[in-house]
């Protein structure tokens, strides 16, 4: 009797433990699968973008008084998996007063930056067709933007890689190891004469190496020009962003027919600042010198941005204050030391940077 | 008794092993994160902001995040314009919209 009621407890011990490995069995079961699709994150389905930034500024250069409105609006139109439309146009409004102290007049000049189709054929080559940024060192294609720029006056060789480009171009990014990352752009534009999209005949490409560890770039670039005096261009590039601290270090130095030179600009948030907290954190402060040597001829044409006509170096140091994301006040202060004469350059305004979907984002 | 555990366990198994395969990894050029644990979402999640703060940060102040879908086209032109790599694509924009 004892014994049979031992087998009965033991067969029903048995049967709660089947029991309770069955039930976890399907419990997990169920819950396993549910619990992976959870975690499985599928990509968002990317939405046409208007994008762009808004400026207003007030310079004072050599005395004399400008306004300038700036308006870059960008649309950004995906389709499907690998491709996308890509347009920006430039309206900038420069009124200065006339005859000296008279009412303010000017142009609003307009200018289609780039129009372009990218296609992203695999990991290593994107192919890009159109009109587009010149690929030659970093401040045209990343830093131009009126809302990233740390210091509104662009630098002074800046002129040398200003520019559009009409044709194709191969360009990606890639790791070569752990360490580093190869991005490169090679490019061939055709000599387009028609206003508000003109571009020359050319040929070039940049090269760049970024090391994620340390968060250094540093590249090359060169152009060849396959019109006129069938000249090159070429130049190099610096980057970068120490770990320990929130600073900012960038420098190009190029090289053409019309002239040479560098600039060096240093970008400190005020983060780490321990008083005055809220104000610090969004505040930073710029610094930047620079030289130009002039070439052989000057830049001349209708350009918006020109060289010097002479032999000049530049110090400029200014403040930014991020009132909030996308959305900063800027002041600086300029002083260019030529052979032409001296002068000082003032600048004070906002710059915004706006960016609205063009469909439904859930 | 034995062979139903083992039943049950190989019948997990399969399953598990399935959804897994159905969730594996496209490579076709668009952002595609796919994660298998909390612990590989947590270490996608640090890796995403680590890259993000890294490719981002070259250029301009670290935006706030958009809404899912403008983030997509946002980090696809960013690939393009800043040249940034594939992987640094997927996992900037895998930090972004979660």
């Amino acid at each position: 009797m004892k014994s049979s009621v031992q087998n009965l407890r033991h067969r029903c011990a048995r049967s709660r433990t089947a029991g309770f490995v069955r039930h976890l069995l399907l419990f997990l079961l169920c819950i396993g699968p549910a619990r992976l699709r959870a975690q499985t994150s599928e990509p968002p389905a990317p939405v046409p973008i208007l994008t762009g930034n808004a400026g207003f500024f007030t310079n004072v250069q050599n005395g004399t008084s400008q306004i300038v409105s700036e308006v870059n609006p960008v649309v950004l139109l995906p389709l499907g998996d690998r491709w996308l439309i890509e347009t920006r146009g430039e309206f900038v409004g420069d009124f200065q007063p006339k005859w000296g102290n008279g009412p303010y007049g000017g142009t609003v000049d307009k200018e289609l930056d780039y129009l372009q189709a990218d296609f992203i054929a695999n990991p290593y080559v994107t192919v890009t067709v159109g009109r587009f940024l010149t690929p030659f060192g970093i401040y045209n294609e990343r830093l131009y933007p009126i809302w990233i720029r740390c210091l509104q006056p662009v630098p002074l060789i800046f002129p040398i890689e200003e520019g559009s480009s009409n044709g194709a171009m191969l360009r990606g990014g890639f790791p070569l190891n752990s360490a580093v990352n190869m991005n490169y752009a090679i490019y061939f534009s055709t000599l387009t004469t028609t206003n508000g999209i003109d571009s020359d005949r050319s040929l070039g490409g940049r090269m760049g190496f970024f090391f994620p560890g340390p968060r250094v770039e540093a590249g090359m670039s060169w152009q060849k020009s396959l019109q006129d005096e069938r000249t090159n261009a070429f130049g190099f590039h610096f980057a970068w962003q120490p770990n320990a601290v929130p600073l900012n270090l960038r420098s190009e130095y190029a090289r053409s027919y019309q002239g040479s030179g560098y600039w060096m600009e240093g970008a400190y948030r005020l983060s780490q600042v321990n008083f005055w907290q809220h104000a610090m954190r969004r505040t930073e402060v710029v610094g930047r010198v620079q030289q130009f040597f002039l070439g052989h001829a000057s830049w001349g044409g209708d350009s918006e941005y020109e060289l010097p006509w002479a032999n000049a170096q530049e110090a400029d140091f200014g403040v930014n204050y991020f009132l909030r994301d996308g959305l900063k006040t800027t002041v600086s202060y300029g002083r260019q030391f030529s052979s032409a004469g001296d002068f000082n350059l003032w600048t004070v305004g906002i710059a915004y940077r706006f960016a609205v979907p063009l469909g439904r984002t859930e | 008794m034995k062979i139903k555990i083992l039943t049950w366990v190989w019948i997990l198994a399969t399953v598990a092993t399935l959804g897994a395969a159905a969730d594996a990894p496209r490579s076709n050029g668009t952002a595609t994160a796919t994660v298998r644990s909390s612990a590989d979402a947590d270490a996608m999640r640090i890796e995403g902001e680590k890259r993000f703060r890294t490719n981002c940060g070259r250029c301009h102040a670290a935006p706030h995040k958009f809404p899912p879908r403008m983030m997509a086209t946002i980090v696809r032109h960013m690939r393009v314009r800043a040249t940034i790599t594939d992987e640094d694509m997927r996992l900037v924009l895998f930090y972004m919209t979660q």
